[in-house]
């Protein structure tokens, strides 16, 4: 499939830096995003929002609120026949029915005239509730007797684990027994761990803990929805794929999807945020009540509180080597917390922790755990970055602790292509030696120890450099797309991919090169779901490597259809035909000519015999491209406040082919610093009653310009065998590393081992007190015997 | 509650509006007058996604009611260029690729442009603590440094000239 068009010469295609053509649009502000759109007779909504973790709804009256003037429609569960009991997913948990399972549960929904007369109704709702006991902590809602956060036979929801593609594990491995909120369970084994451990020389056991994130995408979600007189629903969504919003709108209010349109806006971030409905059930639900278009726009104290953050992780790793550094065994227990709704994808921890290197013996289970908080969603990569700091940090320790080098310590024991994976699949070929030999290269590591000297002297804190390996298995989903010759010889390409990472500009450069005319010929279009081929998620790196395929395609089909017009019209073999300039010619006969303009013109002439050039290509998929990257922090610790300074931050990482290196760049340097964020400041910090303590921008902390120096990026190209052009998925490898290597800089900077994230000053600052206190002597001169 | 009367200039034009005095800049931009360049990113001036500039100050829009810009100077994004005419910040924005899902484009360019109008020649650091007040999820700033950076050199060149 990765075969490159010939040409006379190389058209403007793939390989080119070529600026998004969006983006005059948006740096001027005109591109119009839901909140934007302006829709006669709109209604405005709001949500009643539960201030419990755990409540039964005794009594809701909005009598006063319907009363308001302005006021359009007040609903509670009781209007809403659709609504079961056994919400299977967060979706269909439209309004709680009876029980509020999370602090920022919707109670009621109303739609006014104004957004201010929204509020002031919903200050009107009077709601009694029974406060129950909350399970808070997830340690705490695995044991019996916790506190039940679903109703019972309520199944678990694997559906985000499908979508992303990104690992199987058997269902028979699930242990049958288990705990009220245990929603999934998953075990993978190998060899004899008990053996293992026995025969080891050094054994590490740590656990570590990543807490709940969010997104962090600047647009909140939002959604607008109208019918029709026809019962024919319209919703502009803010969504990371359209299709299956359509799917899950029409799940939930039970019509034909053909009855739901689904255009989907200009999205202002994602980050796997956007992939699950959220607020477009009910926004629709309201939008027919009312018999208006209605918009809903999440607050940004409601997307904190009650979005769908990424799970909290906590991992127990226990690892055995030998003297000499051969791996023996290890043994690990995954915890994700999901919240109040079953959706985290559980394998993508067990296998990473098996997977990346080359355990003989393994064991590690993983439990899915439900507490009364947001249910989760996914997040770039999910648990990925989560696992990867566990286990990346633990080989460090383990290369740390033998004496070896770390760099050779990984590189020697790293899984290669055709390697087992934790679940018995083969490794695909990948750059994961690669990009860590690359990264091994660079001046900064090379130079870490003149680095290191500058510790601690002339006013200088405690200076280190870590780095990580880190990768994605890549998703895959069938798609389709079209590429259509118009009258003109230019070229039209559509499919329904949501563009959230600049993947239409690189689609259309995968458009160019495969049929054989310069990208400016070329114009992509984002379809809604009416107009738009079946196209799946933008999520799981996967745009490039499974759109790309299916644009590359219908591009060398409507190729193939160009040059049998042109054949008949040349009287020529199509096999001796080329495109070059707009033109088709007979190879070695320059001068029998026909234009792509005359091509297609004679495809839409009144009365013509000749087919219009149309190329389509539905392809499906079952090989993955894993994607790795590697990340290096340069860092300086200051010792008595534990504040940390990021002094350089470079990102490696194997792009297959970077089939525009502007927008790869801006992948890796973005997905950093997400990275970055996770490792060094971000929370959602939750109180015993499971209420958020931070639920603003102010104090959920993300890292701004002054926090960060510029991100250095090195795109290393190993190409995939089934990825367009030998493209790999991109979007998700740059946010994997950086805790882990953030954490192995620390400890090469001041001994600590920090297992906990985010990585603030005060953990960092405790940890040194802590470090002081077992050595027996001062903060100062612990630390300082610290870096020898 | 009766709406009042504002009066100001917007990007350049005298406007003349009606406004509730509980309204914010922000809304009366977006809602009242169309001019939905500036984004709530939060309401709470926390991210930066609203910000416009007051008499030529970079403002949170989010935090002013809109009647606090009686007889004073408005400029959004909308009257910072134009497609055809880009600023010296947008061109560069632009070509270095900048905005990926553009949420936060329009403020950070505002910021920048309040920046560079008061100081022609920034340090990396002015720059990084002139945004700093505007969040992006997407870039990671790196381009956006390079854009201002490579900006701030053509905006003081075209002035010399």
């Amino acid at each position: 499939m990765a075969t490159v068009m010939k040409t006379t010469r190389d058209v403007k295609g793939v390989g080119l830096s070529i600026p998004r053509p969006d983006g005059p649009e948006k740096v001027t502000g005109q591109v119009q995003y839901v909140a934007d759109i302006k829709a006669r007779g709109l209604l405005h909504a709001k949500l009643l929002r539960s201030p419990h973790a755990h409540a039964r709804i005794l009594r809701i009256d909005t009598s006063k609120a319907r009363a308001l003037p302005g006021v359009r429609a007040v609903l509670t569960a009781a209007d809403i026949p659709e609504l079961k009991r056994k919400a299977p997913t967060r979706a269909h948990a439209v309004l709680a029915i009876d029980r509020v399972m999370f602090v920022g549960h919707p109670v009621a929904a109303v739609a006014a005239d104004e957004p201010a007369i929204a509020e002031e109704a919903l200050d009107l709702i009077e709601v009694e509730y029974e406060v129950l006991p909350a399970a808070v902590d997830p340690l705490q809602s695995m044991q019996p007797g916790a506190p039940p956060v679903a109703e019972a036979g309520t199944e678990a929801d694997t559906s985000e684990a499908m979508a992303h593609g990104a690992v199987t594990v058997a269902k028979t491995e699930a242990k049958p027994t288990k705990a009220v909120n245990i929603s999934q369970q998953s075990r993978l084994h190998r060899g004899d761990i008990a053996k293992g451990f026995a025969e080891s020389d050094v054994i590490i056991e740590k656990t570590y803990r990543v807490p709940m994130v969010h997104q962090g995408y600047l647009e909140p979600h939002a959604v607008l929805a109208q019918w029709d007189t026809t019962g024919f629903l319209t919703l502009w969504a803010s969504t990371q794929g359209s299709f299956n919003t359509r799917s899950e709108v029409a799940d939930v209010l039970e019509i034909s999807e053909n009855r739901i349109k689904v255009i989907p806006v200009e999205c202002g971030g994602g980050f796997g945020g956007k992939i699950r409905a959220l607020c477009e059930p009910i926004t629709a639900i309201l939008a027919r009540a009312t018999g208006r278009p209605v918009r809903y726009v999440m607050t940004r104290r409601e997307e904190l509180e009650a979005g769908m953050p990424a799970p909290q992780v906590i991992i127990r790793l226990k690892t055995g080597v030998k003297r000499d550094g051969t791996l023996m065994a290890l043994e690990a227990e995954t915890i994700l917390e999901s919240g109040a709704f079953s959706g985290a994808v559980l394998a993508v921890s067990a296998v990473f922790l098996a997977s990346m290197y080359k355990w003989p013996s393994f064991e590690v289970r993983g439990f899915e755990v439900l507490t009364h908080k947001p249910s989760i969603a996914a997040y770039r990569a999910p648990v990925a970055p989560q696992t990867i700091f566990a286990i990346d940090s633990h080989m460090e320790q383990i290369a740390r602790a033998l004496g070896l080098d770390p760099v050779e310590f990984r590189a020697r024991h790293l899984m290669r292509e055709g390697d087992p994976m934790a679940n018995g699949q083969p490794w695909q070929s990948n750059g994961a030696a690669e990009v860590l030999r690359r990264i091994a290269e660079h001046p900064l590591w090379k130079n870490r120890a003149e680095w290191a000297a500058g510790s601690g002297k002339d006013g200088h804190g405690l200076r280190g450099t870590g780095l990580a390996l880190g990768g994605w298995l890549g998703g895959l989903q069938p798609t389709g797309a079209t590429v259509r010759l118009n009258p003109d010889g230019s070229v039209s390409v559509l499919t329904g991919q949501v563009d959230i990472a600049g993947t239409n500009i690189a689609l259309a450069q995968i458009a160019a090169s495969a049929y054989g005319v310069d990208i400016e010929h070329v114009r992509i279009t984002t379809g809604d779901t009416d107009s738009a081929p079946v196209t799946g998620l933008s999520a799981g790196s996967k745009t490039i490597y499974t759109v790309g395929v299916a644009v590359m395609e219908a591009a060398k089909d409507a190729r193939r259809q160009t040059f049998e017009v042109a054949a008949a019209e040349l009287e020529a073999s199509i096999h001796d035909l080329e495109i070059e300039d707009g033109k088709v010619f007979v190879r070695g006969l320059p001068d029998r000519v026909v234009t792509l303009a005359q091509i297609g013109k004679k495809g839409n002439l009144y009365m013509s015999k000749v087919q219009p050039v149309l190329g389509v290509a539905r392809p499906a998929f079952s090989q993955q491209a894993p994607a790795f990257a590697a990340q290096l922090a340069r860092i300086e610790v200051d010792p008595d406040t534990g504040e940390l300074t990021l002094h350089a931050f470079v990102v490696v990482q194997d792009a297959g082919k970077a089939i525009n290196p502007l927008g790869v760049e801006g992948q890796m340097q973005g997905g950093a610093v997400q990275s970055l964020g996770m490792a060094l400041t971000e929370a959602l910090n939750f109180d015993d009653n499971g209420k958020l303590t931070n639920p603003s921008l102010l104090d959920y902390r993300k890292l701004t310009a002054a926090d960060l120096p510029n991100i250095e990026t090195i795109i290393v190209e190993v190409p995939s065998p089934a990825g367009p052009f030998g493209a790999r998925g991109v979007g998700e490898p740059p946010i994997i590393p950086a805790p882990a290597a953030i954490a192995n800089a620390i400890e090469d900077a001041t001994g600590a081992r920090l297992t906990h994230l985010p990585l603030t000053p005060e953990r960092i600052a405790l940890e040194l007190v802590a470090q002081g206190a077992r050595a027996g002597i001062s903060l100062r001169s612990g630390v300082t015997s610290g870096i020898v | 509650m009766a709406k009042q009367t504002l009066k100001c200039t917007i990007n350049d034009d005298a406007v003349e509006v009606l406004v509730q005095p509980y309204t914010t800049l922000l809304d009366a931009l977006r809602e009242d007058l169309g001019l939905t360049g500036p984004k709530e990113g939060c309401g709470t001036g926390d991210c930066g996604a609203c910000t416009v500039h007051l008499d030529g100050k970079p403002i949170a829009s989010c935090l002013m009611l809109a009647m606090q810009v009686r007889g004073r100077a408005v400029r959004t994004i909308e009257g910072l260029g134009r497609a055809d005419a880009l600023h010296p910040l947008q061109d560069a924005f632009v070509r270095h690729g900048v905005p990926q899902c553009g949420f936060c484009s329009p403020g950070v360019l505002m910021a920048a442009a309040a920046l560079l109008a008061e100081n022609p020649h920034p340090t990396e650091p002015e720059i990084r603590y002139a945004i700093a007040g505007n969040l992006c999820r997407c870039t990671g700033y790196t381009k956006m440094l390079a854009a201002i950076t490579e900006a701030a050199g053509a905006t003081s060149a075209r002035e010399g000239a």
